[in-house]
């Protein structure tokens, strides 16, 4: 059962369109495993839909005479004809499942990631990794698949990190996390998740891990790695 | 009935329009884009892009310092309306929620476009215009076990209803109803009290 769930301005910012491609991906992935979130952004969009373009209306009666005599340009009638100028409606995409195997193990990709563009897969010990090609910057996300029994060493976050379970299981000092889980970590948090079974995750940092015991210090260069 | 078209928005205005305030027409709406949809009819997608083109412009404004980019968003949201309308299920949701989705998208995408130099239109997958079947299932369970009480809420006025749901359903603190609706914190402590009251005497009553 999923404990875990995005916080509400979290998901009001998902809403809104405001947040970055890489997080909006974590939450619409949480929320096809979560229907309770699901209901909770549907219910938002409405409201938010509704005030957008209600509350507009109240504005306009002050603004309109200056906002519109400056927008000179701006021409709805011919806008209007060329829009409607084919008839012809959209043909929906066929929806598509892509797969993705590591190791042995081959998993169902979340539909919100069918038409990304993955990396080549690296591995380290237990851990292997795949880049998804989003490029925003400092915000790295990736799917991160750890064998049974392998974990990631005891670290903190310079930035956020955000993990979605996609499947199967992992457990740090505050308890067991499944299949749907949101968990999303900030700079204070200090953990050393290990999962018994193996897991993939979805995960999304904005910088490096940093890793905090004795000798695991050594692996800090490859923080970068993992996330 | 005769209803006179302007340049305002405002001026929209349909037979049922009874208080000049702020409500939304959602029925009107809905047959509209119905009516693009099975008709491909351009008298309905007029009224339509005269009720949400300036709105849409006027809310891009605020997310792009250039007019021009605002014009694009409104070009391409309602272009995605015309070409798009047989995706909208008016059983599944206002007219509102639908454009203001397609909306969201062509601005997330036109943002990422800008930012990332990306033009792999990200926003469909990550909010389909089509939608899925949102299970109806458990989501609610935990809090509102009980329909009967869910069709009470139903009979609140708007504003009450807006609140009451937002407080028990979405699980917002006042603080949060208070930032998202844009009121003050009294208004919402006092919304959330004579909703209490009627749904106390409703429930009472059915209860007989």
């Amino acid at each position: 059962m999923i404990k875990h769930h995005p916080k509400f301005e979290l998901i009001q910012a998902y809403v809104n369109g405001d947040l970055p491609a890489s997080l909006s991906m974590g939450i619409s992935i949480h929320a096809e495993m979560c229907p309770a979130c699901q209901q909770k952004i549907a219910q938002l969009t409405e409201q938010v839909a509704e005030s957008s373009f209600e509350a507009q209306t109240i504005e306009t009666e002050s603004t309109s005479i200056g906002d519109t005599s400056s927008d000179t340009s701006f021409d709805f009638e011919s806008m209007i004809n060329n829009i409607t100028l084919s008839a012809e409606l959209d043909e929906v995409a066929k929806p598509v499942t892509k797969t993705i195997t590591f190791k042995t193990k081959t998993y169902q990709l979340p539909k919100v990631l069918n038409r990304i563009k993955l990396g080549k897969t690296a591995n380290v010990g237990k851990l292997s990794r795949t880049r998804l090609q989003l490029d925003e910057d400092e915000i790295h996300s990736s799917l991160l698949h750890i064998n049974a029994g392998g974990g990631v060493p005891e670290h903190t976050h310079k930035g956020f990190e955000l993990t979605v379970l996609l499947d199967g299981s992992f457990s740090d000092d505050k308890g067991e996390y499944v299949k749907g889980d949101f968990i999303m970590l900030d700079t204070s948090i200090k953990h050393n998740p290990i999962s018994q079974d193996g897991c993939l995750c979805y995960t999304v940092a904005n910088d490096a891990l940093h890793f905090t015991q004795g000798i695991n210090k050594l692996l800090n260069p490859i923080g970068n790695f993992i996330y | 009935m005769v209803t006179t078209q302007t340049q305002l928005p405002t001026s929209i205005s349909h037979d049922k329009s009874t208080h000049m305030n702020e409500s939304i027409d959602h029925a009107q709406l809905s047959e509209w884009l119905k009516q693009v949809a099975e008709l491909r009819c351009k008298v309905a997608f007029t009224h339509l892009f005269h009720f949400f083109a300036p709105k849409i412009q006027r809310i891009s404004r605020s997310k792009f310092p250039n007019e021009a980019q605002s014009h694009e968003v409104v070009q391409e949201t309602m272009s995605n309306v015309w070409r798009k309308a047989h995706l909208f299920d008016p059983d599944k949701g206002a007219a509102t929620t639908w454009i203001y989705t397609v909306m969201r998208n062509v601005t997330f995408d036109l943002l990422r476009k800008i930012k990332s130099n990306r033009e792999d239109n990200l926003s469909d997958d990550i909010w389909p215009v089509i939608e899925g079947e949102v299970s109806q299932d458990e989501a609610y369970e935990d809090h509102l076990e009980n329909k009967q009480l869910l069709d009470v809420i139903e009979t609140l006025p708007e504003a009450q209803k807006e609140v009451v749901k937002g407080f028990y359903l979405m699980e917002m603190s006042q603080e949060q109803l208070a930032n998202h609706l844009n009121l003050p914190l009294g208004t919402i402590k006092s919304r959330l009290r004579l909703a209490l009251a009627k749904l106390k005497g409703q429930l009472g009553e059915n209860n007989d």
